[in-house]
């Protein structure tokens, strides 16, 4: 089910001005198409760098990430971010003045719909990680795990063609880590996605297409 | 949901800094319009007071500040008629009072000739006009017989001695309907200044140029300066002071209200540091980033506008209950400050947005996102 690859990077390098801290050090990867794939490794490996500069929400002191064969320090990033990306968080980063409903509509404000196009998606999104009865409640008064469904909502609003999840389950009990896997995986079936996630986790790891694990910024197996 | 909602939303979500921002900014708003509505409800007032009799010249005392601190001699109104530009001309003695059982200080008390230029220009609306031969008779601006609670036929204390009020006029001018009007004679003995008056008013013949006539009239009265109406209005003392003030008052609650806003938004941006990085993950772009932080900018200075006008307004008719405001102080602000208000309330948004909006707008999504 993989296509040629969408997303790569080669010779990725990222250093933290404050510690003098090397990330990622020469990181060089490929993914495919549909692919699903776990990024591991324990922590302070550089897992969430390399997954923000994958997702060119940061930039890379040296080396490139290419989507589609083109490099991203040549393309539109905001575009990049809104129309082919979507992006889940570990600690949801729901925008918590906004209902459910709301927050899942945030990111289509750069999209060309209109109002009430917005809200007719984010009602169907809703529905789509079993939340439609929980639309005007604010994150306040959802369950985690219930906020998470609605984060990953929300990066399926620009119906992207990735899906890259920085810990998605790293807050949750073992019972909503599993709820939110067959989420994401069978989100990942329905619309041929390609997945990327990093996890602590071996469930999530297990359940993969590839592992790639990481230690002191480097790539250990692939 | 709309942009504009999302905006709402974020201020809604945070009662207590948007309550006390409006708050801020609407006390600076309404500190100015009440203070340009003075000022200008001043010049108004003043204006009223030739404009309504034609009146083109005023002759004081060279070199005085005002027409109450002038003296002239009475009997150089005869040379003032002499002149052939002159159509009418008429003396005027000045001073002020006070009504202590009313609480009412400073109240204009006019000396006019009855049958006068000057009398002929107030709309007398009880009673009648002052006559010749009329001795201890007081007319009473509507305002002042309001203030006293005083009717025509009634006796009024002026500086001691008893008046009977023989007229209640009218007039476009706050201090004519805020003071009174006694025959000159009666002013001039009541203050010890028989023989003076405080100044001349005077009307031109038609097609006659009045800054010209005034040239002649002060060659012909040395030590006199004989100004334009309009000029006399503009270069009033008070009037200048009042502008002055709410100059000062534009300028400082400009800065404090800028400081307030930008102290807010700045902060809003600091707290929403993480907020805004998840919206640049998303892909928000800078520019939408500003207009989101702009349009709350917009919002707050908005509302800001609304309550301190509100403010203003309440305030003007809260003044009123000073007996020392009442018949000086016209109530009714004129449009033009509340514009005055909106265009400060835009320049308010623009100073304290700008800054924390195009800060906010160059986080880099990892780096605002780091913050939470």
């Amino acid at each position: 089910m993989s296509d040629p690859a969408i997303l790569s990077a080669e010779a990725l390098v990222k250093t933290y001005p404050d510690g003098d801290v090397k990330a990622v050090q020469g990181i060089s990867l490929s993914i495919n198409g549909g692919e699903f794939v776990a990024i591991t490794g324990p922590s302070g490996c550089g897992k969430s760098t390399l997954l923000h500069l994958l997702g060119g929400l940061d930039r890379p002191d040296g080396g490139e990430v290419f989507f589609r064969g083109e490099p991203l320090a040549r393309m539109d990033l905001d575009a990049f971010r809104a129309r082919r990306l979507g992006f889940v968080f570990q600690s949801f980063h729901l925008v918590p003045t906004l209902s459910a409903l709301e927050n899942v509509q945030v990111p289509m404000f750069e999209s060309e719909l209109p109002r009430r196009r917005r809200a007719e998606q984010a009602k169907r999104l809703l529905d789509e990680v079993g939340l439609s009865h929980r639309g005007h409640h604010p994150p306040r008064r959802l369950s985690v795990g219930e906020r998470q469904r609605v984060a990953i909502a929300r990066a399926l609003a620009n119906e992207p063609t990735l899906l890259l999840a920085d810990e998605p389950t790293g807050n949750l009990d073992s019972a909503s880590e599993s709820e939110i896997l067959a989420l994401l995986t069978r989100l990942r079936q329905e619309r041929g996605l390609t997945l990327l996630i990093v996890t602590h986790g071996s469930v999530i790891a297990s359940s993969a297409d590839r592992e790639i694990k990481l230690k002191d910024g480097r790539v250990v197996s692939d | 949901m709309s942009f504009f909602t999302f905006i709402l939303r974020n201020m809604l979500g945070r009662p207590t800094r948007t309550l006390l921002t409006v708050l801020g900014v609407g006390v600076g708003i309404a500190a100015v319009v009440m203070l340009t509505g003075i000022s200008w409800g001043f010049e108004r007032s003043m204006s009223a007071i030739y404009q309504s009799r034609g009146i083109d010249l005023i002759v004081v005392r060279a070199g005085v500040s005002d027409q109450l601190s002038s003296t002239l001699d009475e009997t150089q109104i005869d040379t003032i008629r002499a002149i052939p530009g002159v159509e009418q001309a008429a003396p005027s003695l000045m001073d002020a009072v006070s009504f202590e059982e009313a609480n009412l200080v400073s109240v204009l008390a006019n000396g006019w000739e009855p049958g006068g230029l000057l009398i002929k220009g107030l709309k007398v609306i009880h009673g009648r006009a002052l006559e010749q031969g009329d001795t201890r008779a007081v007319m009473l601006g509507r305002v002042l017989s309001l203030n006293l609670g005083k009717k025509v036929g009634e006796t009024v204390s002026i500086a001691g001695e008893p008046f009977r009020i023989i007229g209640i006029y009218e007039s476009d001018s706050l201090f004519e309907s805020g003071g009174l009007v006694v025959p000159l004679r009666e002013l001039q003995r009541m203050m010890g200044r028989e023989g003076s008056v405080t100044g001349f008013v005077v009307v031109a013949k038609p097609k006659v140029d009045p800054r010209a006539l005034g040239r002649e009239i002060e060659t012909k009265l040395k030590g006199t300066a004989a100004i334009p109406a309009r000029d006399y209005v503009q270069e009033n003392i008070q009037l200048r002071l009042a502008r002055a003030m709410a100059g000062a008052t534009i300028a400082v609650a400009l800065a404090l209200g800028s400081i307030g806003l930008l102290n807010t938004m700045a902060m809003a941006v600091f707290e929403r540091t993480g907020e805004i990085g998840l919206l640049r993950a998303l892909g928000w772009r800078r520019t939408r980033i500003i207009a989101l932080l702009m349009g709350e900018a917009a919002t707050l200075g908005l509302l800001g506008v609304v309550a301190g006008s509100l403010l203003a307004v309440v305030g003007m008719r809260g003044m009123m209950l000073s007996p020392t405001s009442r018949g000086f102080i016209d109530p009714n602000l004129p449009p033009a400050a509340f514009a005055i208000a909106a265009l400060m309330g835009a320049l308010l948004c623009v100073l304290g947005g700008l800054y924390p909006a195009i800060r906010a707008s160059r986080l880099e999504p990892t780096e605002a996102l780091r913050h939470e």
